[in-house]
């Protein structure tokens, strides 16, 4: 693990990157845009008694969302989808996790998340920690998470759109696809840029450095999860998936690797940007 | 650092949890390091140590104590100030002199006051475990961890107050809610999906801030890479 992220490797350490999907029909249909790998990973691992519980996020309504802890099937079900607000992973964690009937977790979160369970785990400072109950770290590609309250009141200024109508916001190329009352509004991506949190603006992270497993698109292989996998044993639980038939698993073609190196690269320029003015 | 190192640890004084907490894994540490401490016999302190751990906070009135830190430094490549008193200060901070028991004791400060620190580990006091990764990374060598804890070091000073100042009203938070979590007194709450001090629980520990996703990356910019690109 290195820090800062070297610029020539902007993705960090990483054993192999893939393309795969859910194997599971039923699983795709929820998705947008992309596999439900990442969902048919985690079903593997709780229905094969790998971890416990699983910690994610769901949204509730609009662009909000709530921290869940699944463990079974149709819990995770419900939390499958593209989540857009960083969720304070507080005391419901702390609570789940010192449930003693949970032993093992897998964790879903952000880059900031997945760093911050991470360093839990390199080192545990307070002995209370439930850093060893965390077995693995899923995390998802990142550009920033807006600003809630900014975006939305941006939304109503500038296109008349009211909050509570938002049913649905996600990125396609370089614009912005806002869903509300079946209508749709696309922005383009970096109009909405300033309404980020500052501290999605100087993060330097895109796939999640600090993770067993980074997942996230890839335009050219729309249907696709992109998974990076970092750690031998995210490389076991992924073919063992495979051969289960929970996830149809290929090793990525170059260009893919490439095309998320571009806009690792990019995030870390604009980190690299917004730090010079804080600091 | 090939072969087991030689550790040393020396307490400065406090409340003893630190020099506790290293002993309560003592049965794991003598297989990776020889460890050298009051709590297990005499210690000889003119005998040259890879790596000397210092617990507890340096008085700034207690010449003897300074002339012994200063000592220690001289005869190790590595010191490490371990704890929050001896790495941010932490409680004893709030020492303002005329106390019993010791009313001529008045000032506390972090040792890295006094000589130079290679690395910093807050923590009141740091889990048992965190000393074996400690010595795991001083083995390796290099990493984050490493990378962290010397910024600590030259930070020399963290805490709740910081953490509000340097991260939460200059909006780089992004309530991930990693400080509530940590915080060992629940001197942090959400309030309005950000973190608000409790400021009379605040111990000054820092664990706070070395848990922060957005602190850590600002702490080894400012402190690490700077003097690099100089």
């Amino acid at each position: 693990m290195a820090y800062p992220i070297p610029i020539d490797k902007p993705l960090g350490e990483y054993k192999s990157v893939y393309l795969a999907r859910a194997s599971d029909e039923s699983i795709r249909r929820r998705r947008i845009g992309s596999g439900g790998a990442v969902t048919a990973l985690l079903l593997y691992m709780i229905e094969n008694n790998v971890v416990d519980a699983v910690v994610t996020a769901r949204r509730t309504k609009g662009v909000t969302g709530e921290i869940v802890v699944a463990r079974s099937r149709e819990e995770l079900l419900e939390a499958a989808g593209t989540k857009w607000s960083v969720l304070p992973f507080t005391l419901k964690l702390k609570e789940a996790l010192s449930d003693e009937s949970i032993k093992k977790v897998a964790m879903v979160g952000l880059p900031c998340q997945a760093q911050f369970l991470w360093q839990m785990k390199l080192f545990p400072v307070l002995e209370t920690d439930f850093s060893g109950k965390i077995h693995f770290i899923v995390s998802l590609f990142c550009i920033g998470t807006f600003a809630t309250e900014a975006f939305l009141s941006s939304l109503h200024r500038l296109y008349g759109i009211n909050p509570d109508q938002v049913s649905g916001i996600h990125i396609v190329g370089d614009t912005l696809v806002i869903k509300y009352d079946n209508n749709e509004k696309k922005i383009i991506l970096s109009e909405a840029i300033p309404y980020m949190q500052l501290g999605c603006l100087v993060c330097p992270d895109y796939t999640g450095i600090f993770s067993d497993l980074s997942a996230g698109i890839s335009e050219q292989f729309p249907g696709f999860t992109v998974l990076i996998s970092r750690s031998n044993k995210s490389e076991k639980y992924l073919k063992d998936a495979a051969e289960k038939g929970y996830i149809e698993l290929l090793k990525a073609p170059v260009h893919i690797a490439e095309e998320i190196e571009i806009k690792a690269r990019a995030k870390m320029i604009r980190a690299q940007k917004y730090m010079t003015l804080v600091l | 650092m090939e072969h087991k190192p030689s550790i040393l640890v020396y307490d400065l004084g406090g409340c003893e949890g630190c020099p506790l907490s290293i002993l309560r894994v003592y049965p794991e540490l003598k297989e990776i390091a020889d460890l050298y401490t009051h709590h297990l016999g005499e210690i000889d302190l003119d005998k040259e140590y890879d790596v000397a751990v210092i617990t507890g906070p340096i008085c700034i009135n207690e010449p003897e104590d300074i002339d012994i830190l200063k000592k220690i430094r001289s005869r190790v490549r590595t010191l490490i100030a371990y704890g929050s008193c001896a790495s941010v200060g932490g409680i004893t901070l709030f020492c303002r002199g005329g106390q019993e028991p010791r009313p001529e004791h008045r000032t506390f400060q972090p040792i890295s006051a006094i000589v130079n620190v290679d690395y910093a580990i807050p923590g009141c006091p740091p889990a048992p475990n965190l000393f074996i990764a400690l010595v795991n990374s001083l083995r390796g060598g290099r990493g984050y961890f490493l990378q962290l804890f010397a910024s600590v070091a030259r930070a020399k000073r963290l805490s709740g107050f910081d953490l509000l100042d340097n991260i939460v009203l200059t909006g780089l938070c992004i309530s991930c809610g990693a400080c509530i979590i940590s915080c060992p007194t629940n001197a942090l709450q959400m309030i309005d999906r950000k973190p608000d001090l409790i400021v009379e629980k605040c111990i000054r520990c820092g664990t706070c801030c070395v848990r922060c996703p957005r602190f850590t990356q600002v702490l080894i910019q400012k402190y690490v890479l700077k003097k690099e690109v100089i």
